[in-house]
Parts: structure tokens; C-alpha cells; sequence
């Protein structure tokens, strides 16, 4: 029987089913604000947690939080809806920050950052968006390279981030935990950092490709577009300045 | 000189930005400002690898703590002049080629980046520094296919390329992940000293390191130099524009071959691993080139005569040819480009005149009217059968004295006498005015094919490789029991003759063979004519996938 300490941080590094406590809040929260306090909080709590309970951790958890983490990589693929994507794609790399965590890796909180930022950016952008259409899905108006170039720019960036595309620090936290762990783990990892890119890219497909819009629709004011490309700009230089020699 | 190794990757990233954010002032005049550049960095490079060729010691170039180290050596410097003139070449065709096409400045921006991923790649002398790299030029070709965001199909198969080359990302991340954890450094020199000063070190399982990783780099090169079942992005990705076309198949698809060559020192400490890399490169280059037979669209025709040359490339590898396979990636790497480059030239041209002579040549390749004087079939077969000896010869005189016990001097032989005698029964198809003028060439073409191999061989192994021990024992590793070899060169020529004889028979007797196919032929034909399913596996993979990930959806809904 898992203690309660163990069920805490289970619930705020998910994993399946208590998993599903955390989607379903995603799903019922909708202002984009909210949503990135959620995204950055969250794991953050969970690790807060684990330091400051030391639960006793059962065997089956590495193998169910790899579960849980390909459980909602996989299902990325088929799903339209922005926002419930970034927050399965969340549910994914948290549930793999259970891994450095267990190695005794004093950098997981720097892994929350480096994954959090561009997922609450992502959410920012999804609010945009449905503010913009009224809804958030990929292939549904597609076109955004030709309709609203400048968010498209910030949102193909901000993807790429979150799936732990280099340069970014996503890339290098990512392959740290992969090179601390053992075989059979590591290729479980390197074959979900494959989900993550294929839905990813999945992502980009059903948003910004196809032909413009008849509609004039606002593109993101200039401030914005520069804000956000110093924000990533900022978190490429942290990541190589934070990573030192791995 | 620290300035100029970090100059080569460095200035196409500044020519980037700079791109970027000039563009909205200058207008498209800032292309310029990218082809300068470029043609600053391929000046950069051509300086390097003077210094290179003059004998300038091997050197490293850190950046950060642990990783981010620049390799200065001949295979970094030649690659990179490669790269960057190439590169070059395809930056002033796209000033006008992509004049009239959208997001003119962001192309430029792209293949900026691309070259600089390209160039990173050939120049990392740390692991971390080389998966950036490696997974870059991914990403940067992906975008570069979808150049055109409006068009769809362009991104479904710039995301079949994206998604080939991120499964070949696995095998070099965990053969990073094996080498830190056996050597607790990421650095290339380091990790290659270590692994010569202990070659039996042993990884998970009990396992050599040095047979682990040399199979898992190669299947990382596998995937990005299209080998067969991870070929299917290549043939399909023509929806690009033309210069990213010439760029992929000029130099992206090499980099499978290069990442061979860079582990070349741990290549020597294998045992099988080249073998499996050589059966893998001839499967490929042999399907490769029936597939090209095969296809009545001539974009396609050009995708798998790519992979029939990766084949061929990856193969020489296989049997420790590995500066040869660095020859063979430049050499097709121009030709294709060439190729890209000159085909709306030719379009256009042939719009308003096909621009064909009626002489012997287009008579005999287009209406396939056989010419009324030729040389004796048989002294042709003589001399594909006396130039080889006699290249033998003079080679184990000049180049090598112990060439007969060099088994990968023996295959590479074999591989120009199979070239040259093409060329020769290709030749012998053509009337000449002066026969012994005509027979003149045919021996000079076979000669310069058989001896260019012999000889080129020998310049790129002294300027890449030269330790002679080093190169020497590449051959060793690749080598196989002298019995099975020599079976396997009979075998294999026996089965290249037939094949002449054969190509001879339906061409001289025409309708007096039988034409009528077999049931086995035909069956063989649609196998071919499908591309042997893998297409349609893949397909169908893709959609069960995706609908078993939206059925499950369905089940949880949001949780």
C-alpha cells in the first residue's frame, strides 16, 4: 500500500491514474493566465514535495511513470485540441522528471523551468488563438503561416521547445535524463522524445499550413512577438550557461 | 586559427539573423547579403583546408565546459569546403530561382541555418555538440520541404523525412548515452584515445563497447542516408523547391556516410559491424537501382538513383573503404547537384526546342536504332578483361605492394572494372566515323574509371587517414575469411556477367526472344512496380496508429 506522501506527489508528478486529476483541472480552467500558473506550479509542487516528504517509492513506479508518460505521447497524436494537448504533453514530461528524481539529480527543478516556460507560453498562444476563432484545433481553419505570420513564427518556435528540439534546454534535460538511465529505460525515453517530435510536428501541420483566410484577422502586436522571442532567446542562453558540462 | 575553425560554422548563423532582421529594410536585396556571406564562409573553409593539405596539425577548439568543441582535421576541413561551396552554389541560384515565391527573406534565413547545422555537424568534436547538430539539420530540411505553407503535401512528406531521420536520432543518442557512461567524457578525441588504449571495454550486458556503439552509429547513418526500409522520405520529398532538392541530395543525404568516417576509430576495434554495413549498403544500392529502373516518374527515377548511390557509398564503408566513400559522396554529391540545378534550365529549354541533334547518340537512346559500325563485341570483352589485370598490376607496382592481400583494394578494383566495363558497352553502342578513335576513348574512359578509383583511393586515404596503420586496419576489420571472399568475387562476377550477357541477348535479338514475360517476371514487375509495399506498410501503420491513439481519446476523453 502506497503512503500518502507517495499519493501527494504522485498527484503533482502524475502518474496514470491520478493523472487524470490534473487533466481534468486543465480541461475546466480556461484563462490562458491560469493555465500557465498551472503548467509552471504544478511539477514544481510535485518535486517541493517529494524533497521535503521523502515518500517511500514502490518499485512499479518507474515502469508506470513510463506508462503514463507514452500513454499521453500517444495520444497527442489524434489530438485536435490545442490546449488539452499542451496539457497532455505536460502529463507526459512530468511523469519522466520521476526519473531524476529517483537518480538523486539536483537539476530536476531547473527541468521544470526549461519545460515549463515554453508550455505556458504555448497556453498564452492558445488563449490568442481563442480569443481570435473561438476555438483552438488543428485542422480546423489552418493557413496561420499566410493569415497571421508573426504568431505562427512564435508558435512553430514555441512547439519546437516543447518538444525538446535543440537548441533549446528541453534538448538538454531530455538527454541528460536518457544518459542516466539504464538500457531498457533510455530506449523507452529516446522512443517517446520521438512521439513527442511526431505530434509536434503533427501540431505545426494542422495550424499554420494551408491556404490564408479570406477573414482579416489580427496578427500578435509586434511588442509581443519580440517579448516572446527574448523569452525563448533568454531560456537557449540559460540553458547552455545552466548546463555547464552536463 | 582558433578564430577561423569557430569562424566556419559561425558565419552562417550571423548571416541569418542579420537576413532576418535586415530583410524588412532592404527588400530582397538582402539575398545578396546572405550570398556573401556564404561565399565568406566557403573562402574561410578553402583557407582551412590549405592549411590542412600543408600539413597544420589536428586541433580543438572548446566553447564551453565539457562540450561545445570544434574539431580542426582533414575530414572537418574537407567536408567543410563541401558544405559551404555547395551551399554557396545553391544560394546564388535561389537569388532568382525563388524571386517570385513568398517568404523570400525566410529561405534565405533556413539555408543559412541549414549550412551552419551542416557545417556544426562536420566540424563537433563532442557528442552533445554532434546531436544538436545531427537533430538540426533534421528539423531546418523539414522546414526548408515546407517552404510553401500553403501547400500540404509538401509538409506530409517533409514530415515523413522529419520523422525518418528523429527514429535515426535514437541509435546516436543511446550510442551518446553508452559512451559517457563507459568514458565519462563527451569528448570525440578523448573518448577515440580511450577506446584505443583499452579496446575490449565492456558496456550493459557484458557488451563491447566498441561493437555496441559501431552498430548503433551506423543505423543512425542508415536513416539519414536513406538504406533500405529507411528510404521512403527520399524519393517523395521533391516537393520542395529546387534548391533544397539539390542541397538534400548533394550533401544532407551524405551525412550518414561522414558519420561513418568520424567514428572511423572505432570502427577498427569491431568485429562484424562493417559487414552488417556493408550487406545493408548492397541490399540498398541494388533496390535502389531496380526502383529506379522501375519508375515512369522522373522525380522519383532521381530519389532512388540517390539511394542506389548511398547504397554504394554506405557499402564502401562496409568494406573499409571509408575515404572512398568520402570521394563518392563529393563526387555525386556535384553531379546530382549539377543535376537539380540545371533541370529547369533544361525544362525551359526544351519548351521551345527539344535542342536534340539527329545524330548517332539520339538515334540510338531515343529510337533505339542500333548503329551500323561497331567494334568486335569480343575485343571489347577483351579489354574489360585485360585492363583490370593490368591495372592490378601496375597498381600492386606503384600504389601498394601488398595490394592482392588487401581485401577492400581487391572490392574497390572490382567496383571500377564493374563501372568501366558500363561505360565501355555503353560506348560500344555508339557509330563512329573513326573507329579506332572511337576504341581510343573506350580505352581511355576504362582506364582513367579503373585507375581514378585506384588512385583517388589512395590520395584521399593519404590526406584523410594518414596513419597507414590506421588505414590498414579499417581494411582488417572489414575483412572476411579469404575463402568466403574469393567465393563471393566469383559469385558476384558471375552474376554481373550473366547480366551483360543477358543485356545483349534482348538487346541484339530483339523480337526474336521470346517476349512474351513469365508469370515469375511479372509478379517480380508489381513487387517493383509497389516498391516492394514498403510505401503502403508504412501508410497503413501510420493510420492504424493514429486511430488507435484517437480511439483512445475517445475512451478517456480529457483524463
Amino acid at each position: 500500500m502506497a503512503d500518502l506522501g507517495f499519493l501527494l506527489v504522485a498527484l503533482f508528478l502524475p502518474v496514470f491514474p491520478l493523472s487524470i486529476v490534473f487533466n481534468a483541472l486543465f480541461a475546466k480552467v480556461k484563462p490562458p493566465m491560469l493555465r500557465a500558473g498551472l503548467l509552471l506550479g504544478w511539477p514544481f509542487v510535485g518535486v517541493v514535495l517529494f524533497r521535503a516528504l521523502e515518500p517511500a517509492v514502490p518499485q512499479w513506479l518507474v515502469p508506470m511513470a513510463l506508462f503514463t508518460a507514452v500513454f499521453y505521447a500517444f495520444r497527442l497524436l489524434a489530438m485536435r485540441e490545442v490546449g488539452i494537448w499542451s496539457g497532455f504533453l505536460a502529463t507526459s514530461v512530468w511523469a519522466c522528471f520521476w526519473l531524476p528524481l529517483l537518480y538523486g539529480d539536483q537539476d530536476v527543478l531547473l527541468y521544470v523551468f526549461w519545460f515549463g516556460i515554453p508550455l505556458a507560453v504555448l497556453a498564452l498562444l492558445v488563449g490568442g488563438l481563442e480569443k481570435r476563432y473561438g476555438a483552438a484545433y488543428t485542422d480546423l481553419y489552418g493557413g496561420l503561416a499566410q493569415t497571421i505570420p508573426r504568431y505562427s513564427g512564435v508558435f512553430v518556435v514555441t512547439v519546437l521547445a516543447v518538444i525538446a528540439t535543440p537548441v533549446f534546454p528541453t534538448f538538454l534535460g531530455m538527454l541528460n535524463i536518457v544518459v542516466a538511465s539504464q538500457p531498457v529505460v533510455a530506449m523507452t525515453l529516446v522512443g517517446l522524445w520521438v512521439l513527442w517530435s511526431w505530434s509536434g510536428m503533427r501540431l505545426i501541420q494542422g495550424m499554420i499550413v494551408g491556404d490564408p483566410s479570406d477573414e482579416v484577422i489580427d496578427d500578435l502586436p509586434m511588442v509581443l512577438t519580440w517579448g516572446f522571442g527574448v523569452l525563448m532567446l533568454l531560456l537557449v542562453v540559460a540553458g547552455f550557461a545552466l548546463t555547464g558540462d552536463l | 586559427m582558433n578564430s577561423l575553425i569557430v569562424l566556419v560554422p559561425a558565419l552562417p548563423i550571423v548571416s541569418a539573423i542579420l537576413t532576418h532582421f535586415l530583410a524588412a529594410t532592404l527588400g530582397r536585396r538582402v539575398a545578396r547579403l546572405s550570398v556573401g556571406l556564404t561565399l565568406l564562409t566557403f573562402l574561410v573553409a578553402s583557407t582551412l583546408l590549405t592549411l590542412a593539405i600543408m600539413g597544420e596539425p589536428k586541433q580543438a577548439v572548446s566553447l564551453g565546459q565539457g562540450w561545445g568543441i570544434i574539431l580542426f582535421d582533414p575530414l572537418s576541413s574537407l567536408m567543410a569546403v563541401v558544405i559551404s561551396g555547395i551551399s554557396f552554389i545553391v544560394h546564388l541560384y535561389s537569388v532568382r530561382y525563388m524571386a517570385e515565391e513568398s517568404g523570400y527573406a525566410r529561405f534565405f534565413v533556413m539555408l543559412d541555418f541549414m549550412t551552419a547545422a551542416l557545417l556544426l555537424m562536420v566540424a563537433a568534436g563532442d557528442l552533445i555538440t554532434l546531436l544538436i547538430a545531427w537533430h538540426m539539420v533534421g528539423v531546418m530540411l523539414y522546414f526548408l520541404l515546407g517552404h510553401d505553407t500553403q501547400s500540404q503535401s509538401a509538409y506530409r512528406y517533409g514530415l515523413w523525412t522529419f520523422i525518418t531521420y528523429r527514429i535515426g536520432d535514437i541509435p546516436l543518442v543511446l550510442a551518446a548515452a553508452v559512451l559517457f557512461h563507459t568514458y565519462g567524457t563527451w569528448s570525440l578525441p578523448v573518448i577515440f584515445e580511450q577506446l584505443a588504449a583499452n579496446p575490449d571495454a565492456q558496456t550493459f550486458f557484458g557488451l563491447a563497447v566498441a561493437e555496441v556503439v559501431g552498430a548503433l552509429v551506423a543505423m543512425a547513418a542508415f536513416a539519414r542516408s536513406a538504406q533500405f526500409l529507411l528510404h521512403t522520405w527520399l524519393p517523395y520529398t521533391m516537393e520542395g523547391p529546387t534548391p533544397v532538392s539539390a542541397l538534400m541530395h548533394a550533401g544532407i543525404v551524405y551525412s550518414g556516410g561522414f558519420l561513418i568516417n568520424r567514428f572511423a576509430p572505432l570502427y577498427i576495434h569491431t568485429g562484424d559491424v562493417l559487414h552488417w554495413v556493408f550487406i545493408v549498403g548492397l541490399v540498398t544500392a541494388v533496390i535502389g537501382s531496380v526502383l529506379m529502373l522501375a519508375q515512369n516518374d522522373v522525380k522519383k527515377s532521381l530519389g532512388y538513383s540517390t539511394m542506389g548511390q548511398m547504397g554504394f557509398m554506405i557499402m564502401e564503408c562496409g568494406v573499409g573503404a571509408f575515404s572512398l566513400a568520402i570521394f563518392h559522396l563529393i563526387a555525386h554529391g556535384l553531379f546530382k547537384g549539377t543535376m537539380f540545378l540545371s533541370a529547369g534550365g533544361v525544362i525551359g529549354e526544351a519548351r521551345h526546342d527539344d535542342g536534340v541533334p539527329k545524330d548517332d547518340l539520339y538515334t540510338f537512346v531515343v529510337e533505339r536504332e542500333a548503329p551500323k559500325v561497331q567494334q568486335p563485341l569480343l575485343m571489347m570483352v577483351g579489354i574489360t578483361l585485360v585492363i583490370p589485370v593490368l591495372v592490378l598490376v601496375l597498381s600492386h607496382w606503384w600504389v601498394a605492394p601488398d595490394l592482392y592481400q588487401r581485401q577492400g583494394a581487391i572490392i574497390l578494383l572490382f567496383f571500377g572494372w564493374v563501372t568501366g566495363a558500363q561505360l565501355l558497352f555503353s560506348t560500344y553502342h555508339m557509330k563512329a566515323t573513326n573507329p579506332w578513335r572511337l576504341l581510343g576513348l573506350v580505352l581511355v574512359s576504362f582506364v582513367v574509371v579503373v585507375v581514378g578509383y585506384t588512385l583517388i583511393s589512395h590520395a584521399f586515404d593519404q590526406f584523410l587517414y594518414n596513419d597507414p596503420e590506421m588505414a590498414s586496419q579499417l581494411y582488417r576489420a572489414a575483412g572476411i575469411d579469404i575463402v568466403w571472399f574469393d567465393a563471393l568475387v566469383v559469385l558476384t562476377t558471375i552474376i554481373v556477367v550473366l547480366g551483360w550477357v543477358r543485356a545483349y541477348r534482348v538487346e541484339k535479338l530483339g523480337s526474336h526472344i521470346d517476349q512474351k514475360p513469365s508469370h515469375w517476371w511479372m509478379n517480380f514487375y508489381s513487387l517493383i512496380s509497389r516498391e516492394f509495399y514498403v510505401i503502403d506498410f508504412y501508410s497503413g501503420l501510420n493510420r492504424r496508429l493514429v486511430a488507435a491513439s484517437a480511439k483512445l481519446n475517445v475512451w478517456f476523453r480529457w483524463g
